[in-house]
């Protein structure tokens, strides 16, 4: 579903991302994790399209999102960090301005706005003009749009800021159901809890590379630890001097 | 490109829009956002509605009436320099409209949350640039249309022009207007592409370009010698310089020539809708060629573009200016750190913010760059002295929409970070008083430089450049106790935009106000002045020995205009600033 093909950006002379090589199967959830300015958010722009990789290449079910920008972005639902809306369009015209630009048939796209609305409870404020939003109401409907329709692939920058404990526990059900369905989640996060509890695999980034790649488990095989907390596992791999686990791991065919 | 090729599991739901269904798509999205905007304006802004319709209704009646007697007096004298006029007006506007188009579409484009929501949906790039290019020809068109129309209309009813040429203006100047803007949407596009050194500071540079294209044109029109205006050598002079603007291959010599044949088609031998027609027939097929060469580029270059521009290094700043910093942090006593440290705050996010210090340059350098050019005439003392008066309210009422705009939000912004302030062992007059100081220095400097520019290029006496300069100090001082005195009244402490802030009920206010007091300031200054100048050149004695006018012209009522310009000035500085001060040390953030 998702493929990063020695992927690489640079900044100027700054590498964000070096050489990333990297598929996640059909109905997996991946998390992404690493320090600030590991690479995440540049991982995640070139996933959807944003930005263009310096060499290699980035596919979604078999689209390249540099050449086919359009085909690839039918497949993909997104929640970036911060929800970019308009302030002078309610919730309700929002998610149709999304479903007709997506080509939704009006009927499909009336029936999936109305249980979107009905899973992220909308209800209340979907007729209110966005500007009136909390940044919670804002990520909620954010994400309601990125599910309208059906995508094969939902990625999501730092998905739960912003929201209270009901809205967490609503978007965790839904991700679990739509995965077991088939649908691929690519997530960064630094909520350490939530990637163990809800990630298939992890992926581990480390100024601009992937340093880990694998489950809780298997990281800490790699890590020589047995009891080991996921926080304690993530803190002793992103130290400065953990290049023998970069490199095991980097040596690994990650596909 | 067909649904045959979509597979995966959202291939029955999904499918890529035509690219007629993308642009009625945008066209919905812009008319649902123009429509709730109008009824939010209805709801919360009616005073500022209000204001500004009635305000364009009076500027449109007075450019009109302007435009229809100057008519009225060419047809009688020069009725040949009327095409050369229409020439000049529109090829000016052409620049214009070409740059402001592009710093317009590079901010839609490059810098704004749309584009990143945008791209990431399956839209053509070209459709994403077509629909920031309507959005950004909407903002820039209205200026043009509330110029021309006026003056356009002024002279069909000047030359008894028939409907025909009513009807073909607004297709005249929609269809002119795209072509510049198109140009400026392709420059923006392939300067943020092939310019890789430059794209993060397009804005800057179209700006500095525009600057000196401006300032090109205006010393090339300031000519080399002085000469008595208006005189047939002055006259010939300008026409000759005018001339450059009648080029064929011009888009406004084209609209020009279409709307003079309109108006005189049906009653002028000359005159022919036909040959009109054909010149508009000109444009549309200019300016479509020109969106399809736009539409073109956009389709291979945008993603890229922008790829570029948010991949962009960021740079280690140098501090230029490091040394206004150190100086401002290190000198004076302790006890006035703390407000020396939120001035250099201010100042630092000022000259940070390119939308704040590029509209500061536009309108000084342009106000500076007029200023300049009155060397060129040799205007008798009358005049001069009425056109310094003129040119002190301009200045002030320029400086009142930069406090409204940017000075007055200065407390509201704060909101967000009170609690950084509230946490500094700084009082809350200190912070009102760091934003007076901030806004009166800022002003004062450009504003005195620019009253000492415009008297010094007009000739006037001494003993009226003291005068000007006192009431420019006093503007200045009562512009920012305005706008901070009724920023802390009234703040938005929960409302991020500036643009909003100034835009509600105390922005209208706080500019309401400060045009009152421009006004009734350079009145005072003006009266004793024109009245004095005014007997001595009617000859009329017994206004200068009798009553109110004689005090008012003489050396009292000189000394009397200085004593209310004063009070006046110390009065808007210390009302406002004692309201606000009263309001903010009691608010609860």
């Amino acid at each position: 579903m998702i493929e990063f093909d020695h992927a690489t950006r640079s900044y100027g002379r700054k590498v964000a991302v070096s050489d990333l090589t990297l598929a996640i199967p059909r109905g997996e959830l991946f998390a992404l994790l690493g320090p600030n300015g590991a690479g995440k958010t540049t991982t995640i722009k070139m996933l959807v399209g944003l930005l263009q990789p310096s060499r290699g290449a980035v596919r979604v079910c078999g689209y390249d999102m540099t050449r086919d920008p359009r085909l690839a972005h039918l497949h993909v639902g997104y929640v970036p960090d911060e929800p970019c809306l308009y302030d002078k369009l309610t919730g309700l015209e929002f998610l149709w301005f999304i479903a007709d630009m997506f080509g939704m048939p009006r009927h499909l796209a009336a029936g999936r706005i109305e249980r979107e609305i009905e899973n992220f409870e909308l209800a209340d404020f979907a007729d209110d003009l966005a500007e009136s939003y909390s940044l919670g109401m804002k990520q909620r409907l954010v994400f309601a749009a990125s599910l309208l329709h059906d995508p094969d692939v939902l990625v999501l920058d730092e998905p739960m800021v912003g929201l209270d404990p009901r809205s967490v526990r609503i978007v965790k059900d839904l991700l679990r159901a739509r995965t077991s369905e088939g649908m691929t989640v690519f997530m960064s996060t630094h909520t350490l809890a939530m990637a163990e509890e809800m990630a298939d695999r992890l992926g581990i980034m480390v100024r601009g590379r992937l340093r880990f790649l694998g489950t809780v488990p298997e990281l800490r095989e790699q890590m020589a630890l047995e009891t080991t907390s996921l926080e304690q596992l993530y803190l002793r791999i992103t130290e400065p001097a953990t290049d023998d686990v970069a490199t095991r791991a980097e040596s690994r065919d990650v596909r | 490109m067909s649904t045959a090729r979509i597979h995966g599991a959202t291939a029955d739901t999904v499918r890529p829009l035509s690219i007629d269904a993308e642009a009625r798509l945008f066209f919905r999205l812009r008319a649902q956002i123009a429509w709730a905007t109008l009824r939010t304006m209805l709801a919360t802004a009616r005073l500022r509605l209000s204001l500004v319709v009635f305000l364009s209704a009076m500027f449109w009646g007075a450019v009109f009436g302007l435009f229809l007697e100057a008519f009225h007096f060419l047809d009688a004298l020069h009725a040949e320099v009327i095409p050369l006029l229409f020439n000049a007006f529109f090829s000016s506007l052409m620049l214009m409209l070409l740059f402001s188009a592009g710093i317009l579409l590079f901010s839609g484009l490059y810098c704004s949350t749309e584009a990143r929501l945008l791209l990431t949906l399956p839209v053509r790039a070209e459709a994403i640039v077509a629909h920031a290019f309507q959005t950004a020809l909407w903002f820039s068109c209205w200026g043009f249309v509330l110029l021309g129309s006026p003056m356009l209309v002024a002279y069909g009813v000047m030359r008894g022009a028939n409907w025909p040429y009513y009807v073909v203006i607004l297709p005249f100047m929609v269809s002119f207007a795209v072509i510049p803007a198109t140009v400026g949407a392709i420059l923006c596009l392939v300067l943020v592409l092939w310019m890789p050194k430059v794209r993060a500071h397009a804005p800057a540079l179209a700006l500095v370009a525009g600057c000196l294209v401006l300032v090109a044109i205006g010393w090339w029109m300031a000519g080399q010698g002085r000469v008595e205006a208006p005189s047939t050598t002055w006259f010939q002079q300008t026409l000759s310089r005018l001339s450059i603007t009648e080029h064929k291959l011009l888009p406004s010599w084209w609209l020009s020539s279409g709307l003079l044949e309109a108006a005189r088609a049906g009653h002028d031998p000359g005159g022919s809708l036909l040959e009109s027609l054909s010149f508009l027939a000109l444009l549309v097929s200019n300016a479509m060629v020109l969106q399809l060469l736009a539409a073109w580029i956009a389709k291979h270059v945008y993603r890229t573009g922008y790829s570029h521009v948010i991949a962009e290094a960021p740079t280690r700043r140098r501090r230029p200016l490091g040394w206004v910093d150190r100086m401002l942090s290190g000198s004076g006593s302790a006890a006035g750190r703390p407000l020396r440290l939120l001035l250099l705050k201010d100042l630092r996010i000022f000259r940070r913010d390119l939308s704040q210090w590029s509209q500061f340059v536009i309108f000084f350098g342009l106000l500076g760059l007029y200023f300049f050019n009155l060397r060129s005439f040799n205007y008798h003392t009358a005049y001069a002295s009425v056109i310094g008066y003129l040119n002190l309210a301009v200045v002030g009422l320029i400086l009142s929409t930069f406090t409204t705009r940017f000075v007055y939000p200065m407390i509201s912004l704060e909101g967000r970070r009170f609690w950084i302030l509230g946490l500094l062992p700084v009082g809350r007059d200190q912070i009102v008083w760091s934003k007076f100081l901030f806004s009166f220095v800022g002003g004062v400097v450009p504003c005195v430089g620019l009253v000492l520019l415009s008297d010094a290029m007009l000739g006037l006496p001494w003993h009226l450049v003291a005068q000007h300069e006192v009431c420019c100090l006093m503007l200045c001082m009562g512009l920012s106790g305005i706008a901070v005195g009724f920023g802390a009244r009234m703040p938005e402490l929960h409302e991020p935009s500036a643009a909003k802030i100034s835009s509600g009920f105390g922005g209208t206010l706080n500019l309401v106000v400060s045009s009152l007091f421009i006004l009734t300031t350079v009145l005072v200054a003006a009266i004793p002045v024109q009245i004095s100048s005014l007997t001595a050149a009617l000859g009329v004695p017994r206004l200068a020995t009798r009553g109110f006018l004689s005090w008012a012209g003489g050396p009292q009522g000189l000394v009397a205009s200085y004593v209310v310009i004063v009070a006046l000035g110390i009065v808007a500085t210390l009302v406002p600033l004692r309201l606000g001060l009263h309001a903010f040390r009691r608010l609860e953030p």
